[in-house]
Protein backbone atom coordinates (compact mmCIF):
# COMPACT_ATOMS: atom_id res chain seq x y z
CA UNK A 1 0.00 0.00 0.00
CA UNK A 2 2.98 2.26 0.37
CA UNK A 3 2.88 4.38 -2.75
CA UNK A 4 5.51 6.77 -1.57
CA UNK A 5 9.00 6.20 -2.78
CA UNK A 6 10.72 7.57 0.31
CA UNK A 7 11.17 6.40 3.91
CA UNK A 8 8.54 7.44 6.41
CA UNK A 9 9.16 10.52 8.54
CA UNK A 10 9.64 8.37 11.63
CA UNK A 11 12.26 6.25 9.90
CA UNK A 12 14.05 9.38 8.70
CA UNK A 13 13.97 10.77 12.22
CA UNK A 14 15.46 7.58 13.66
CA UNK A 15 18.13 7.74 10.96
CA UNK A 16 19.00 11.32 11.85
CA UNK A 17 18.94 10.50 15.55
CA UNK A 18 21.35 7.62 15.02
CA UNK A 19 18.98 5.08 16.52
CA UNK A 20 18.01 3.27 13.33
CA UNK A 21 19.53 -0.19 13.03
CA UNK A 22 22.72 -0.31 10.96
CA UNK A 23 21.25 -2.29 8.02
CA UNK A 24 18.25 0.01 7.75
CA UNK A 25 20.49 3.05 8.01
CA UNK A 26 22.51 1.87 5.00
CA UNK A 27 19.39 1.68 2.82
CA UNK A 28 18.08 5.04 4.06
CA UNK A 29 21.49 6.68 3.55
CA UNK A 30 21.62 5.32 0.00
CA UNK A 31 18.18 6.75 -0.70
CA UNK A 32 19.25 10.14 0.71
CA UNK A 33 22.37 10.12 -1.45
CA UNK A 34 20.31 9.48 -4.58
CA UNK A 35 17.23 11.56 -3.75
CA UNK A 36 18.17 15.05 -2.59
CA UNK A 37 14.51 16.01 -2.17
CA UNK A 38 14.25 13.73 0.87
CA UNK A 39 17.21 15.34 2.61
CA UNK A 40 15.25 18.15 4.30
CA UNK A 41 13.63 15.53 6.55
CA UNK A 42 17.03 14.26 7.63
CA UNK A 43 18.22 17.86 8.06
CA UNK A 44 15.19 18.46 10.24
CA UNK A 45 16.01 15.43 12.36
CA UNK A 46 19.55 16.64 12.93
CA UNK A 47 18.28 20.13 13.67
CA UNK A 48 16.06 18.61 16.35
CA UNK A 49 19.14 16.79 17.64
CA UNK A 50 20.91 20.14 17.80
CA UNK A 51 18.03 21.64 19.74
CA UNK A 52 18.07 18.74 22.21
CA UNK A 53 21.81 19.26 22.56
CA UNK A 54 21.44 22.98 23.23
CA UNK A 55 18.74 22.38 25.79
CA UNK A 56 20.41 19.46 27.55
CA UNK A 57 21.14 19.97 31.22
CA UNK A 58 24.97 20.10 31.15
CA UNK A 59 26.90 17.35 32.93
CA UNK A 60 30.26 18.83 33.98
CA UNK A 61 33.32 17.44 32.29
CA UNK A 62 36.19 16.14 34.41
CA UNK A 63 38.57 18.71 35.82
CA UNK A 64 41.24 19.49 33.26
CA UNK A 65 39.29 18.04 30.33
CA UNK A 66 39.42 21.28 28.41
CA UNK A 67 43.15 21.72 28.88
CA UNK A 68 43.67 18.14 27.83
CA UNK A 69 41.68 18.82 24.67
CA UNK A 70 43.59 22.03 23.96
CA UNK A 71 46.86 20.15 24.32
CA UNK A 72 45.70 17.63 21.72
CA UNK A 73 44.63 20.11 19.07
CA UNK A 74 47.81 19.98 17.08
CA UNK A 75 48.07 16.22 17.12
CA UNK A 76 46.99 14.93 13.74
CA UNK A 77 44.03 12.57 13.72
CA UNK A 78 44.95 8.95 13.42
CA UNK A 79 42.40 7.69 10.93
CA UNK A 80 40.54 10.62 9.52
CA UNK A 81 40.45 9.22 6.01
CA UNK A 82 39.96 5.47 6.19
CA UNK A 83 41.14 3.60 3.13
CA UNK A 84 38.28 1.74 1.43
CA UNK A 85 38.61 -2.02 1.70
CA UNK A 86 39.86 -3.86 -1.34
CA UNK A 87 36.47 -5.40 -2.07
CA UNK A 88 34.67 -2.04 -1.98
CA UNK A 89 32.97 -0.82 -5.14
CA UNK A 90 33.71 2.86 -5.65
CA UNK A 91 31.01 3.19 -8.31
CA UNK A 92 28.30 2.68 -5.69
CA UNK A 93 26.51 5.60 -4.03
CA UNK A 94 28.64 7.23 -1.35
CA UNK A 95 27.21 5.50 1.73
CA UNK A 96 28.09 2.10 0.26
CA UNK A 97 31.50 3.03 -1.09
CA UNK A 98 33.48 2.37 2.08
CA UNK A 99 31.97 -1.02 2.81
CA UNK A 100 33.55 -4.39 2.07
CA UNK A 101 31.51 -6.62 -0.21
CA UNK A 102 31.21 -10.36 -0.53
CA UNK A 103 31.48 -12.08 -3.92
CA UNK A 104 28.58 -12.04 -6.37
CA UNK A 105 26.70 -15.29 -6.20
CA UNK A 106 24.30 -16.74 -8.69
CA UNK A 107 20.89 -16.86 -7.07
CA UNK A 108 18.52 -18.00 -9.76
CA UNK A 109 17.98 -17.19 -13.44
CA UNK A 110 19.16 -13.65 -14.09
CA UNK A 111 19.68 -12.96 -10.42
CA UNK A 112 22.88 -12.30 -8.49
CA UNK A 113 23.36 -11.34 -4.89
CA UNK A 114 26.31 -10.21 -2.79
CA UNK A 115 26.61 -9.41 0.87
CA UNK A 116 27.46 -5.96 2.12
CA UNK A 117 29.74 -6.85 4.99
CA UNK A 118 29.52 -4.98 8.24
CA UNK A 119 26.11 -3.55 9.00
CA UNK A 120 24.22 -6.12 11.02
CA UNK A 121 21.52 -6.11 13.60
CA UNK A 122 20.67 -9.55 14.86
CA UNK A 123 19.45 -11.41 11.81
CA UNK A 124 19.10 -8.25 9.77
CA UNK A 125 21.81 -7.55 7.20
CA UNK A 126 22.40 -5.79 3.92
CA UNK A 127 22.72 -7.26 0.43
CA UNK A 128 23.07 -6.00 -3.09
CA UNK A 129 20.78 -7.57 -5.66
CA UNK A 130 21.36 -7.51 -9.40
CA UNK A 131 18.49 -8.65 -11.54
CA UNK A 132 18.56 -8.98 -15.30
CA UNK A 133 16.26 -7.06 -17.65
CA UNK A 134 12.85 -8.61 -18.11
CA UNK A 135 13.26 -10.85 -15.09
CA UNK A 136 9.98 -11.41 -13.37
CA UNK A 137 9.63 -12.47 -9.78
CA UNK A 138 7.25 -15.33 -9.06
CA UNK A 139 4.56 -14.76 -6.47
CA UNK A 140 5.80 -15.43 -3.02
CA UNK A 141 4.89 -14.43 0.48
CA UNK A 142 7.37 -13.14 2.98
CA UNK A 143 7.85 -11.68 6.44
CA UNK A 144 10.15 -9.41 8.40
CA UNK A 145 11.24 -5.90 7.70
CA UNK A 146 12.44 -5.47 4.19
CA UNK A 147 13.73 -2.20 2.89
CA UNK A 148 14.91 -1.74 -0.67
CA UNK A 149 16.45 1.15 -2.54
CA UNK A 150 17.04 1.08 -6.28
CA UNK A 151 20.62 2.05 -7.16
CA UNK A 152 20.23 1.75 -10.92
CA UNK A 153 17.72 0.37 -13.40
CA UNK A 154 14.05 0.04 -12.60
CA UNK A 155 11.35 -2.44 -11.81
CA UNK A 156 7.60 -2.25 -11.91
CA UNK A 157 4.87 -3.59 -9.66
CA UNK A 158 1.15 -3.01 -9.24
CA UNK A 159 2.22 0.15 -7.40
CA UNK A 160 4.01 1.48 -10.44
CA UNK A 161 7.61 1.95 -11.38
CA UNK A 162 10.49 1.96 -8.91
CA UNK A 163 13.51 3.70 -10.40
CA UNK A 164 16.85 5.07 -9.22
CA UNK A 165 16.73 6.21 -5.62
CA UNK A 166 13.23 4.94 -4.98
CA UNK A 167 12.73 3.40 -1.57
CA UNK A 168 10.38 0.58 -0.88
CA UNK A 169 9.22 -0.83 2.39
CA UNK A 170 7.72 -4.25 1.76
CA UNK A 171 4.26 -4.76 3.11
CA UNK A 172 4.13 -8.28 4.53
CA UNK A 173 0.42 -8.52 3.80
CA UNK A 174 0.71 -7.99 0.08
CA UNK A 175 2.28 -10.07 -2.64
CA UNK A 176 3.32 -8.54 -5.90
CA UNK A 177 4.97 -9.64 -9.05
CA UNK A 178 7.69 -7.14 -9.82
CA UNK A 179 9.49 -7.17 -13.13
CA UNK A 180 12.67 -5.41 -14.20
CA UNK A 181 11.79 -3.01 -16.99
CA UNK A 182 15.08 -1.20 -17.52
CA UNK A 183 17.34 -2.09 -20.44
CA UNK A 184 20.18 -2.56 -18.02
CA UNK A 185 20.09 -4.85 -15.01
CA UNK A 186 18.41 -3.49 -11.91
CA UNK A 187 20.76 -3.03 -8.96
CA UNK A 188 19.24 -2.65 -5.51
CA UNK A 189 20.48 -2.43 -1.95
CA UNK A 190 18.27 -4.10 0.61
CA UNK A 191 18.06 -4.67 4.33
CA UNK A 192 16.57 -8.01 5.09
CA UNK A 193 15.53 -9.63 8.29
CA UNK A 194 15.53 -13.31 9.11
CA UNK A 195 17.01 -16.31 7.41
CA UNK A 196 14.46 -17.36 4.91
CA UNK A 197 13.13 -14.52 2.90
CA UNK A 198 14.94 -12.11 0.66
CA UNK A 199 14.00 -8.46 0.60
CA UNK A 200 11.71 -6.56 -1.67
CA UNK A 201 9.37 -7.88 -4.20
CA UNK A 202 12.25 -8.66 -6.47
CA UNK A 203 14.05 -10.65 -3.87
CA UNK A 204 11.17 -12.97 -3.50
CA UNK A 205 12.19 -15.01 -6.46
CA UNK A 206 15.45 -15.77 -4.72
CA UNK A 207 13.92 -17.46 -1.74
CA UNK A 208 13.88 -20.99 -3.19
CA UNK A 209 17.53 -20.70 -4.20
CA UNK A 210 19.38 -18.75 -1.58
CA UNK A 211 20.13 -19.27 2.06
CA UNK A 212 21.54 -16.10 3.51
CA UNK B 1 0.77 33.91 12.35
CA UNK B 2 4.20 34.36 10.99
CA UNK B 3 7.04 34.97 13.37
CA UNK B 4 10.44 36.00 12.16
CA UNK B 5 13.43 34.23 13.51
CA UNK B 6 14.60 37.12 15.61
CA UNK B 7 11.15 37.62 17.08
CA UNK B 8 10.88 33.94 17.85
CA UNK B 9 14.09 34.20 19.80
CA UNK B 10 12.98 37.25 21.70
CA UNK B 11 9.76 35.58 22.67
CA UNK B 12 11.75 33.07 24.63
CA UNK B 13 14.36 35.00 26.53
CA UNK B 14 15.27 32.04 28.70
CA UNK B 15 17.15 30.60 25.75
CA UNK B 16 19.03 33.77 25.08
CA UNK B 17 22.21 33.10 26.96
CA UNK B 18 25.01 35.64 26.91
CA UNK B 19 26.32 33.77 23.92
CA UNK B 20 23.85 33.17 21.08
CA UNK B 21 23.69 30.26 18.66
CA UNK B 22 25.15 32.49 15.98
CA UNK B 23 28.15 33.15 18.18
CA UNK B 24 28.78 29.43 18.38
CA UNK B 25 28.48 29.19 14.60
CA UNK B 26 31.11 31.93 14.41
CA UNK B 27 33.37 29.96 16.72
CA UNK B 28 33.39 27.02 14.31
CA UNK B 29 34.06 29.38 11.41
CA UNK B 30 36.92 31.00 13.30
CA UNK B 31 38.46 27.60 13.93
CA UNK B 32 38.19 26.80 10.22
CA UNK B 33 39.69 30.12 9.18
CA UNK B 34 42.29 30.81 11.86
CA UNK B 35 42.69 27.70 14.02
CA UNK B 36 41.38 29.93 16.78
CA UNK B 37 42.01 28.23 20.13
CA UNK B 38 39.95 30.69 22.07
CA UNK B 39 36.95 29.89 19.89
CA UNK B 40 37.61 26.23 20.58
CA UNK B 41 37.66 26.84 24.32
CA UNK B 42 34.31 28.65 24.08
CA UNK B 43 32.78 25.77 22.14
CA UNK B 44 34.25 23.25 24.52
CA UNK B 45 32.81 24.95 27.58
CA UNK B 46 29.35 25.07 26.06
CA UNK B 47 29.09 21.86 24.11
CA UNK B 48 31.29 19.25 25.81
CA UNK B 49 29.10 19.07 28.96
CA UNK B 50 25.97 18.96 26.79
CA UNK B 51 27.29 16.26 24.50
CA UNK B 52 28.20 14.32 27.62
CA UNK B 53 24.68 14.83 28.98
CA UNK B 54 23.04 13.68 25.76
CA UNK B 55 25.22 10.59 25.55
CA UNK B 56 24.44 9.69 29.14
CA UNK B 57 20.75 10.05 28.36
CA UNK B 58 21.29 7.64 25.50
CA UNK B 59 22.64 5.11 27.94
CA UNK B 60 26.41 5.67 27.82
CA UNK B 61 28.19 5.29 31.15
CA UNK B 62 29.66 8.57 32.44
CA UNK B 63 33.26 7.66 31.63
CA UNK B 64 32.42 6.65 28.07
CA UNK B 65 30.28 9.76 27.60
CA UNK B 66 33.14 11.92 28.86
CA UNK B 67 35.53 10.34 26.41
CA UNK B 68 33.14 10.66 23.47
CA UNK B 69 32.38 14.27 24.34
CA UNK B 70 36.10 14.96 24.35
CA UNK B 71 36.48 13.23 21.00
CA UNK B 72 33.50 15.12 19.59
CA UNK B 73 35.04 18.47 20.36
CA UNK B 74 38.39 17.38 18.94
CA UNK B 75 36.53 16.39 15.76
CA UNK B 76 34.95 19.82 15.66
CA UNK B 77 38.47 21.23 15.52
CA UNK B 78 39.59 18.86 12.79
CA UNK B 79 36.44 19.01 10.69
CA UNK B 80 35.65 22.70 11.08
CA UNK B 81 36.32 23.26 7.37
CA UNK B 82 33.27 21.08 6.61
CA UNK B 83 30.90 23.27 8.60
CA UNK B 84 28.53 25.28 6.43
CA UNK B 85 26.35 27.70 8.41
CA UNK B 86 23.96 27.98 5.47
CA UNK B 87 23.02 24.36 5.91
CA UNK B 88 23.16 23.58 9.62
CA UNK B 89 23.51 25.28 12.97
CA UNK B 90 26.66 24.53 14.93
CA UNK B 91 24.42 22.68 17.40
CA UNK B 92 23.01 20.36 14.72
CA UNK B 93 26.44 19.90 13.20
CA UNK B 94 28.08 19.06 16.52
CA UNK B 95 25.17 16.76 17.32
CA UNK B 96 25.88 14.95 14.04
CA UNK B 97 29.56 14.53 14.90
CA UNK B 98 28.67 13.15 18.32
CA UNK B 99 26.09 10.84 16.78
CA UNK B 100 28.61 9.44 14.29
CA UNK B 101 31.24 8.89 16.97
CA UNK B 102 28.70 7.15 19.16
CA UNK B 103 27.63 4.83 16.35
CA UNK B 104 31.29 4.10 15.72
CA UNK B 105 31.96 3.37 19.38
CA UNK B 106 29.03 0.99 19.56
CA UNK B 107 30.38 -0.76 16.47
CA UNK B 108 26.90 -0.65 15.12
CA UNK B 109 27.77 -1.04 11.51
CA UNK B 110 30.10 1.29 9.79
CA UNK B 111 30.18 4.99 10.54
CA UNK B 112 31.34 5.70 6.98
CA UNK B 113 27.69 5.24 6.02
CA UNK B 114 26.92 8.45 7.90
CA UNK B 115 30.00 10.36 6.84
CA UNK B 116 28.08 12.01 4.01
CA UNK B 117 25.94 13.84 6.55
CA UNK B 118 28.93 15.94 7.47
CA UNK B 119 30.44 16.44 4.04
CA UNK B 120 27.32 16.78 1.90
CA UNK B 121 26.52 19.99 3.67
CA UNK B 122 29.92 21.39 2.86
CA UNK B 123 30.13 21.01 -0.89
CA UNK B 124 27.23 21.15 -3.33
CA UNK B 125 25.37 24.37 -3.80
CA UNK B 126 22.32 22.26 -2.96
CA UNK B 127 19.23 22.25 -5.13
CA UNK B 128 16.52 24.39 -3.54
CA UNK B 129 14.32 21.40 -2.75
CA UNK B 130 17.21 19.55 -1.15
CA UNK B 131 17.64 21.88 1.78
CA UNK B 132 15.45 22.82 4.66
CA UNK B 133 15.66 26.59 4.73
CA UNK B 134 15.68 27.70 8.32
CA UNK B 135 17.13 24.49 9.73
CA UNK B 136 20.43 26.32 10.18
CA UNK B 137 18.77 28.72 12.62
CA UNK B 138 18.99 26.97 15.98
CA UNK B 139 16.72 29.44 17.71
CA UNK B 140 14.04 29.03 15.07
CA UNK B 141 14.22 25.24 15.44
CA UNK B 142 13.82 25.52 19.21
CA UNK B 143 10.87 27.85 18.72
CA UNK B 144 9.33 25.31 16.35
CA UNK B 145 9.74 22.57 18.93
CA UNK B 146 7.77 24.58 21.43
CA UNK B 147 4.77 24.45 19.07
CA UNK B 148 4.58 20.65 19.43
CA UNK B 149 2.04 19.21 21.78
CA UNK B 150 3.60 17.26 24.67
CA UNK B 151 2.76 13.87 23.15
CA UNK B 152 4.42 14.73 19.87
CA UNK B 153 7.46 16.20 21.62
CA UNK B 154 7.83 13.11 23.78
CA UNK B 155 7.54 10.69 20.87
CA UNK B 156 10.13 12.64 18.88
CA UNK B 157 12.48 12.88 21.84
CA UNK B 158 12.23 9.16 22.51
CA UNK B 159 13.39 8.46 18.98
CA UNK B 160 16.72 10.00 20.03
CA UNK B 161 17.29 8.27 23.32
CA UNK B 162 16.13 4.77 22.69
CA UNK B 163 18.01 2.23 20.71
CA UNK B 164 14.80 0.43 20.13
CA UNK B 165 12.02 -0.21 17.77
CA UNK B 166 8.90 1.86 17.66
CA UNK B 167 7.17 -1.18 19.09
CA UNK B 168 9.19 -0.81 22.27
CA UNK B 169 8.58 2.93 22.38
CA UNK B 170 4.90 2.21 22.04
CA UNK B 171 5.10 -0.16 25.01
CA UNK B 172 7.03 2.37 27.06
CA UNK B 173 4.47 5.06 26.32
CA UNK B 174 1.53 2.71 26.71
CA UNK B 175 -0.03 3.68 23.39
CA UNK B 176 -0.47 1.70 20.18
CA UNK B 177 2.34 1.58 17.65
CA UNK B 178 0.29 3.42 15.07
CA UNK B 179 -0.22 6.25 17.54
CA UNK B 180 3.52 6.60 18.14
CA UNK B 181 4.20 6.72 14.43
CA UNK B 182 1.44 9.24 13.87
CA UNK B 183 2.72 11.47 16.66
CA UNK B 184 6.22 11.44 15.20
CA UNK B 185 4.95 12.00 11.68
CA UNK B 186 2.62 14.86 12.53
CA UNK B 187 5.21 16.36 14.86
CA UNK B 188 7.82 16.30 12.10
CA UNK B 189 5.41 17.81 9.58
CA UNK B 190 4.50 20.54 12.04
CA UNK B 191 8.15 21.37 12.69
CA UNK B 192 8.93 21.50 9.01
CA UNK B 193 5.93 23.66 8.19
CA UNK B 194 6.78 26.08 11.01
CA UNK B 195 10.42 26.35 10.02
CA UNK B 196 9.72 26.78 6.32
CA UNK B 197 6.89 29.23 6.81
CA UNK B 198 9.02 31.30 9.08
CA UNK B 199 11.69 31.79 6.47
CA UNK B 200 9.07 32.34 3.79
CA UNK B 201 10.25 29.33 1.88
CA UNK B 202 6.93 27.53 1.64
CA UNK B 203 4.97 30.14 -0.30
Amino acid sequence: MSLRRQPSEERLLAYAAGTLSAPEAVVVATHLALKPETRPWADLGRAVGGALLDEAEPVPMDVGARDAALALLDTPAANDKPIPPESADLSLPEPLRGLPLGPWRWAGPGVHVRNVIGPRDGDCRVVLLRIAPGQCAPRHTHGGVELTCVISGAYTTEDGVFAQGDFEEADPKVTHQPRVISEEACLCVAALDGQIVLPGRLGRLLAPFVKL
Amino acid sequence: MVMHATQAAHHHPRNRAVTTSRDFDDCVLRIAADRDREAFATLFDHYAPRVKALLMRSGSPAAAAEELAQETLLSVWRKAHLFNPERASSAAWIFTIARNLRIDSLRRGDASVYAADLSLAADEPAQPDAILSGAQDAELVRAAMRTLNPDQARAIEMAFFHEQTHTQISQALGVPLGTVKARIRFGMMKLRAFIERDVGGAA
